[in-house]
């Protein structure tokens, strides 16, 4: 419909305007912005427990329905990419789904103990000034960096 | 009813802007996390920037929120579960190229190797709940509590 975003907004965009919707849910509802907080709400709700914030529900579909807006409508044309590309190029497809499968077990898994996952102590956490979220940050980013040059020698610099 | 509105608008736009990032992208992630793109690093360091100082401002002035109280930020000390979920984290980032939004964003996309990540997701997410007894160790991050008051 209307094909105006370029194939990849620059950071300088995309960064500051993260910020200000940390900012903005502070300010309007004082709620710290998360995305592992709505799974965890949603997964509540599919199990009918009655305890849940369900506002955080409607987090998940909007993240879900943003996502839809940018690329099916403002971002017309552009192609659909598989994802994965480079690690289907290495590993046939049934080597690849379950590493993906278990790889997001972990995350979801250590995104739980650690009470937030990339947005909810990365950015948000982070800052606010919470040394267990500068904590969490320092630590998942160094072990990713770690893991991937680990997975890099692995596979002889192919991934 | 009001909450669920700015929830719904607040992932919307959350949502909206990492798709204009590619950051649904797993060669997005990858090239961040290989360093051979600055591109990720440079986004989460200007959100920071950004909200950090305006939060300290809201938050020395007291302010009010629209609709929530007083506007209360929330800080804690490292514990040991906090090391161990960010390391668990990472490894599984670092292998699945994605993490929560991101794999929503990877399906609105077109991308169906998401519906792989997305049960993952919740699939640890519940692990955890029955190995630590608790959805969530509330007093961090964005698991601080549940309604406002």
């Amino acid at each position: 419909m209307f094909d105006v975003l370029p194939d990849r907004v620059p950071w300088y965009v995309v960064g500051p305007g993260l910020g200000l919707l940390i900012v903005g849910l502070f300010f309007v509802a004082n709620q710290p912005l998360g995305a592992s907080g709505a799974y965890v709400q949603t997964s509540g709700l599919l199990r009918r427990r009655t305890d849940i914030a369900v506002w955080r529900v409607w987090y998940f579909v909007g993240m879900f329905a943003g996502g839809l807006v940018v690329t099916q409508v403002l971002r017309e044309g552009s192609e659909v990419r598989s994802g994965y590309d480079a690690m289907r190029g290495v590993w046939p497809l049934w080597v690849v789904l379950p590493l993906i499968f278990g790889g997001a077990t972990m995350l979801g898994f250590g995104a739980g103990r650690a009470g937030g996952c990339t947005s909810g102590h990365g950015l948000c956490g982070t800052a606010q000034r919470s040394p267990a979220s500068v904590a969490v940050t320092a630590t998942f980013m160094a072990v990713a960096i770690a893991t991937t040059f680990v997975l890099r020698i692995a596979t002889g610099g192919d991934l | 009813m009001k909450l669920n509105l700015v929830g719904l608008l607040f992932g919307a736009l959350f949502g909206g802007l990492l798709a204009g990032a590619q950051l649904h992208e797993y060669d997005t992630i990858h090239a961040m996390l290989r360093l051979d793109e600055p591109d990720v690093f440079l986004i989460m360091a200007s959100a920071i920037g950004v909200s950090a100082p305006l939060l300290y401002v809201l938050e020395r002035r007291r302010a009010r929120s629209v609709f929530g109280g007083d506007v209360r930020l929330s800080r804690s000390r490292p514990e040991r579960h906090h090391w161990q979920g960010g390391a668990l984290f990472g490894l599984g980032w670092a292998i699945a190229g994605t993490c929560p939004a991101p794999a929503l964003v990877m399906v609105s996309s077109g991308a169906m190797l998401g519906l792989v990540a997305i049960p993952g997701i919740f699939l640890g997410l519940y692990l955890n709940e029955r190995s630590a007894g608790t959805a969530d160790h509330v007093g961090d991050g964005e698991h601080r509590e549940l309604e406002p008051a």
